[in-house]
């Protein structure tokens, strides 16, 4: 009885291997698509933080009403930010800047600023926004957020902050790249597990070798783990490369590693499981690459990609809290910076996320059951 | 019951034959299935496939016996693959019953699987890999396991001599490469039954001929059955013990043996080209000699269908023709499948 048991776990591990293998071995002689599937991601990347590099220096004025020493930490904080170009004028000089259309955006920081803090009340920070620049107007609405968090880290330590901002230790100054390179890696990595899990299951139907799957005793689910575990593994190439690329070249050290890697290989399981879902269902690897990027950009922008999702508009602010990349982007804040973005707090995300991966994995079964009931000729 | 019968179509040609009603034969053929009472290998039972309003397969029942191989036999889109599918569990019957070594494959399909070898007709073999590879894969998925695994695994490619090619990629292997690699990696698990959709599409005349070997040593030496579909009638006379022929889904005749199905209609068909064409008087004379099961004549063509290897009456057909015009050029060749179907269903095939 025992050996038959034992045998029976024995030629399901042999499955899950050989189907990983068999991925692996696949995707490898297929240039074409390990390129796309570890090059987007890493693009996807330098793309966006060449765009907030180059294209986030909105020339603004800064009107100071206040010049105590919080006031000045927040100047310092705008400054850092790599989002403004700075000029501080009066009130009256700003507007005529603004209307000349020289500068994009007047900031006063008011003259209770250092009183307010100090008692802990909300504080209200006037922004003009000269809306004729559509994509400088989006920069200051992401960039101002920023600073604030910047600020907070820098002002109070050890202090929980006003609204959802919650501050640990701080080691390392926060700014704007910093901030977005970690939002980056995570929708980076949604991107690349969808990619390279949507190609692997898509592959088998565009090939015709689903049936030599669906034809073999084998168990179906011993088959999806071999799939789901040969697409993290290549995945998990693209990930590093990623790590390699902002630890090495970025400069952004993870203050834990730990977290860090606990956190993507969960996100890994939602992703490239999310991916199977994808490639079983569209069955084409040329729907697959245009679905994963059309699903990852909008996600990555609901998400708090920019600054806490918390602090957008509250639509947004809401309906991003029923999608992984949000919870994923607040973890990866505070596995790189020890940053709490979200309400909810670490260990809480974290439990989300196993939840989400637990869901993607439940319901990529079903749809390989369904797929198994329906049968593969009959659409 | 047996008489003779003239068929004209819309084509000009016309066609006397030597037939049954198309309905007798149906009736006591399917008879023929349900009163067999022996070991059956797939008992197919009333089988309904429809794909939205269309239907691809329309009630069809057969049986397959143990030890035998069986041909499905029919034109292109005839349903072919569409009931290799259904019986192999790619596809849910819209209705009917499909049995397979005893197991419904609606609720036993694990226990069909373990002992079924397909030749799915597209191989699904992955061509990225090496022949090896795609067979150690086979191996790992149908617990093919322990010492002798590399063992059997070699000696199915030495079998269809793909030995020496193990370690190429599949992508770099002609047509009949791929069928025999695919023959090779069905036959791994050593599987009692065997599925080959049209197993020698797509292959050159000499592999046919060794595939062909493959398929018959697999009954004679290992007491396999095999269910084949094919679009020739000269493979299915090669291979099958007994065959179905199926169009637009449906039973078409159900024969015991291809040489029964031959015999119905002729064994051998004389072209003759003329420099001109016959009286109709003619041609029924001709038809009127012994061992002619049929005659027509389409632009100066006369085709004549003959029983038995007699030839005898050649010399009396020539004669008969230069009364009234000239011969250009005599053939003789084995009927093709358009040409049954012609004679059985009074319509042509669709292409
Ligand atoms: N999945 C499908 N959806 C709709 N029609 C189909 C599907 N599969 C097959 N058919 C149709 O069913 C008929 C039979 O096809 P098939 O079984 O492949 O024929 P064969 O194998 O004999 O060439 C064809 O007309 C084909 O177009
Ligand atoms: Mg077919």
């Amino acid at each position: 009885m025992n050996k038959i048991k034992s045998t029976c776990i024995y030629r399901y591990i042999r499955v899950i291997l050989a189907m990983a293998m068999k991925d692996i071995k696949s995707s490898l002689t297929e240039r074409a698509f390990l390129l796309t599937s570890i090059i987007i991601p890493i693009n996807f990347l330098l793309l966006f933080l060449l765009f907030a590099l180059t294209g986030g220096q909105a020339p603004t004025a800064l009107v100071v009403e206040d010049k105590g020493p919080f006031a000045q930490q927040f100047i310092s904080a705008m400054e850092h930010s790599n989002s403004f170009i700075i000029h501080q004028t009066t009130s009256s000089d700003a507007q005529k800047l603004l209307q000349l259309g020289q500068i994009v955006a007047i900031v006063t920081i008011p003259a209770n600023f250092d009183m307010a803090l100090k008692h802990g009340s909300q504080i209200e920070l006037p922004v003009i926004i000269n809306n004729l620049d559509v994509d400088f107007t989006n920069d200051i609405r992401r960039a101002v957020p920023l600073a604030i968090t910047s600020f907070y880290a820098n002002a109070f330590p050890n202090q929980v902050a006003v609204k959802a901002y919650e501050i640990d230790t701080y080691t390392h100054d926060t700014d704007y790249v910093h901030y977005l390179v970690v939002s980056l890696m995570v929708v980076s990595i949604m991107l690349g597990g969808l990619l390279q899990a949507g190609s692997n299951a898509a592959r088998e139907y565009e090939k015709g070798t689903i049936k030599e799957l669906l034809l073999s005793p084998a168990n179906p689910l011993a088959i999806q783990i071999g799939k789901i575990v040969g697409s993290m593994i290549l995945n998990s190439f693209s990930v590093a490369l990623m790590i390699v690329v902002i630890v090495f070249l970025i400069g952004v050290w993870p203050q834990h590693w730990d977290e860090l890697f606990v956190f993507t290989l969960l996100l890994m399981i939602t992703f490239v499981t999310a991916g199977l879902i994808i490639g079983t269902l569209v069955r084409r690897r040329q729907a697959v690459v245009p679905l994963s990027i059309g699903l990852s950009i909008p996600i990555f922008f609901l998400s708090g990609a920019f600054g806490p999702a918390i602090w957008g508009d509250p639509v947004t602010a809401t309906v991003t809290q029923f999608q992984p990349v949000y919870y994923g982007i607040a973890v990866f804040q505070h596995a790189f910076h020890g940053f709490t973005t979200t309400p909810t707090g670490l260990i809480v995300d974290g439990l989300i996320l196993v939840v989400f991966a637990v869901v993607m994995v439940a319901a990529s079964s079903i749809v390989i059951v369904n797929v198994r009931k329906r049968g593969v000729a009959a659409k | 019951m047996s008489k003779k019968e003239k068929k004209v179509f819309s084509d000009g040609s016309e066609i006397i034959e030597n037939n049954r009603s198309l309905d007798d034969q149906l009736s006591i053929d399917l008879q023929d299935v349900d009163i067999y009472d022996g070991p059956v290998a797939i008992r197919i039972n009333k089988l309904i496939k429809r794909f939205g309003n269309f239907t691809a397969i329309d009630n069809l029942s057969l049986i397959v016996k143990y030890g035998e191989i069986f041909g499905l036999l029919g034109p292109n889109g005839s349903g072919k693959t569409t009931t290799i599918n259904i019986i192999s569990g790619l596809s849910k019957p819209t209705s009917g019953q499909v049995i397979v070594l005893g197991n419904d494959i609606t609720k036993d399909l694990h226990t069909v699987h373990a002992s079924l070898g397909a030749v799915p007709q597209e191989t699904a073999l992955y061509e990225e890999l090496s022949a090896w590879t795609n067979m150690s894969f086979h191996a790992d998925l149908y617990g093919v396991v322990g010492s002798d695994r590399g063992k059997r695994i070699t000696e199915m490619l030495n079998l269809v001599q793909l030995y020496e090619r193990k370690d190429n990629p599949v992508s770099t292997f002609s047509g009949g490469m791929k069928r025999r690699l695919a023959l090779a990696r069905a036959l791994l698990h050593d599987p009692q039954l065997l599925y080959l959709d049209e197993p020698t599409l797509g292959v050159d005349v000499q592999s046919r001929r060794a595939i062909w070997d493959y398929i018959i040593n697999l009954k004679e030496k290992k007491g396999k059955t095999v269910l084949l579909t094919t679009n020739y009638l000269e493979e299915a006379n090669a291979l099958c013990d007994r065959i179905a022929i199926i169009d637009h889904g449906k039973l078409v005749v159900l024969p015991n043996t291809p040489a029964e199905l031959k015999q119905r209609y002729g064994d051998i068909i004389m072209d003759i080209e003329t420099t001109s064409s016959i009286t109709s008087q003619l041609v029924m004379h001709i038809q009127n000699i012994s061992g002619i099961n049929s005659v027509t004549q389409t632009n100066n063509i006369l085709k004549i269908t003959m029983s038995g290897n007699d030839l005898s009456s050649t010399g009396n057909i020539i004669s008969l023709i230069n009364k009234e015009s000239n011969i250009k050029r005599i053939s003789q060749r084995e009927p093709n499948l358009e040409e049954i179907f012609l004679s059985l269903t009074g319509t042509g095939l669709r292409d």
